[in-house]
């Protein structure tokens, strides 16, 4: 308990600072929402002018760019990135700053075996993205009805913008099977944009293309909005895929933490 | 009863030695200390006791537990202090201490005080804007403040002042007559030959020897020199235990080990003008292990 409540306080700034990013970002793109329904069909003009391709990478929909759900979820690729580096960041950084800060000797010293702290440590990364998501759904809902009053589905835009948590769990998870196989990252930040953008741009690759494939290389493109706004579900293989990465990347960062090595500076 | 008790405790980093079939024991209520220069293995065995890394071969208990198994179990009475502390930059040195101590389950405010009061410590600090020898004082109250039944110290005197030194030494003793055990590792013997009741030396990941402080002295070579007006005789000194014998003029030096006796009947047939015997310090009786074995 000792170890989660000192995490969670280690981490209060940079969660506040995410978080408010998050919501500042959510409320500039709905912001702009009222003045380009007004003008939908010009747009809507403009864009069939795009490529096809190039409006599916950055997640364009023509259809469906008129609507709050439709235009949130272009909105949403770009939330996902930031949010993705935010819970990449957090579990790359949560187990290997002991030993960054050379600080594992203080804590692995005490009378707590390495499951503990590593179960301590989860569990403060996870409050702090769950933290998070709640400010940043309600601030979510809070400007869809400010921008668009009560004409929009409600359902859709819930499991659309919660759907950010988990791509944020999945993306915490590698950080932290990431930092117990290489336990000498010394840049965090670097490691995490990394990844995360590497991710990003394999998920506007495969946007591109109908593969299904490709779709599970990236986590960026496990929750469709399109799929959730017409079923008002997520595709099963796809949580399936996603829970299992989650397991797997957490189950080898028990098993690695637990049998490694902690050397002196 | 044996607090510590070490067997066969092999540590490789991969090829690399760290140490090599080590083996000894410590008693309760004893100070042990731990010899040996650099890179001699003295952290590497501290660190596998704290199962901080994990052996290669061999076993180790700490009051009769495994190291391994019972891991957190033991850690609730051993006190540890590291050659180099960091901790939590960010935060207030009371703040550290108490995070530290909401790992034992017992109150230890009034110990932290009572410690921070004896080592001259600024609970109010920030752990940032603290001096390395101020960082380190951090350390010997975040070691001890649990009052721990084994204080464990790895090259604890660096970045400490003579006056700090001192203090912190007599800080040792007297948890050492309320029954703690101690093991101290050290490069430097004088600290050692003050507190320690025995030492274990080590040498490339090897115990050489593991020896009562008083034994080791015992045992080794008394140094005389004498100093005559006439040229003496050196064959008065062609007797068993005579090493290192040299002649300079007047003076003779040697290094002597058997019955002082024999020899200073010997030396009363000169006519002598000066005379000295000293017992060799520690660090000669070190590198005398050390010369011995190479």
């Amino acid at each position: 308990m000792n170890i989660f409540l000192h995490e969670l306080k280690a981490y209060r700034k940079s969660t506040m600072i995410w978080t408010l990013s998050l919501v500042a970002l959510v409320v500039l793109f709905l912001s702009m929402f009222p003045s380009f329904s007004k003008d939908a069909e010009e747009f809507k003009k403009l864009l069939e002018g795009f490529p096809v391709e190039l409006r599916k990478a950055i997640g364009l929909s023509v259809d469906s760019i008129a609507t709050l759900i439709g235009f949130f979820s272009y909105a949403f690729l770009y939330l996902k990135l930031a949010g993705a580096i935010q819970a990449m960041n957090l579990g790359t950084s949560i187990l290997s700053k002991e030993s960054r800060e050379k600080t594992a000797d203080f804590l692995l010293t005490k009378p707590v075996t390495r499951t503990q702290v590593v179960t301590s440590k989860l569990l403060a990364a996870l409050v702090s993205l769950v933290i998070t998501n709640i400010v940043f759904i309600a601030a979510t809902f809070m400007m869809a009805s400010i921008v668009a009053g009560d004409d929009f589905n409600k359902e859709a835009l819930f499991l659309i913008s919660i759907s950010l948590f988990f791509l944020q769990l999945i993306f915490m998870a590698l950080g932290i099977v990431i930092s117990v196989i290489f336990p000498k990252i010394k840049s965090v930040i670097s490691v995490s944009l990394g990844t995360v953008f590497g991710f990003f741009m394999l998920g506007m690759i495969s946007s591109t293309t109908e593969d299904e494939a490709l779709r599970y290389l990236t986590p960026f493109n496990y929750f469709d909005s399109t799929y959730i706004t017409e079923h008002a579900s997520y595709e099963t293989s796809f949580l399936v895929t996603g829970a299992l990465v989650i397991i797997a990347a957490v189950s080898a960062s028990y098993y690695l933490y637990g049998k490694k090595d902690v050397h002196s500076v | 009863m044996n607090v510590i008790e070490i067997n066969n405790l092999t540590k490789m980093y991969g090829k690399a030695r760290g140490i090599e079939d080590v083996s000894f024991d410590v008693k309760e209520g004893e100070i042990f200390g731990f010899i040996g220069p650099n890179g001699a293995g003295k952290s590497t065995t501290i660190r596998t006791l704290l199962s901080l890394i994990y052996p290669t071969r061999g076993s180790a208990t700490i009051f009769g537990k495994d190291i391994i198994t019972a891991a957190p179990e033991i850690k609730k009475d051993i006190g540890y202090l590291p050659s180099e502390v960091f901790y939590y930059d960010n935060m207030k040195v009371m703040e550290l201490l108490k995070y530290s101590a909401s790992f034992y389950k017992k109150d230890c405010t009034k110990r932290i005080k009572e410690l921070a009061d004896i080592m001259e410590l600024d609970l109010t600090k920030k752990i940032d804007d603290l001096s390395l020898g101020n960082k380190k004082k951090v350390g010997i109250v975040q070691g001890l403040l649990h009052e721990p039944k084994l204080i464990i110290l790895d090259e604890p005197t660096s970045g400490l002042d003579p006056l700090m030194q001192q203090k912190f030494f007599d800080l040792l003793e007297k948890e050492n007559k309320k029954g703690a055990t101690i093991l101290f590792s050290s490069h430097i013997l004088s600290e050692v030959q003050r507190l320690c009741d025995r030492v274990g030396i080590i040498k490339d990941g090897r115990i050489v020897t593991v020896e009562k402080i008083s034994t080791l002295k015992e045992n080794t070579y008394k140094k005389f020199k004498i100093e005559s007006k006439s040229l003496i005789d050196k064959n008065l000194f062609d007797i068993e235990g005579v090493n290192q014998l040299e002649q300079d003029g007047g003076t003779i030096s040697f290094l002597f080990r058997g019955n002082i006796n024999s020899i200073m009947k010997n030396i009363a047939e000169i006519e002598i003008a000066n005379l000295w015997v000293e017992e060799p310090d520690l660090e000669e009786i070190f590198m005398h292990y050390y010369e011995k074995e190479e």
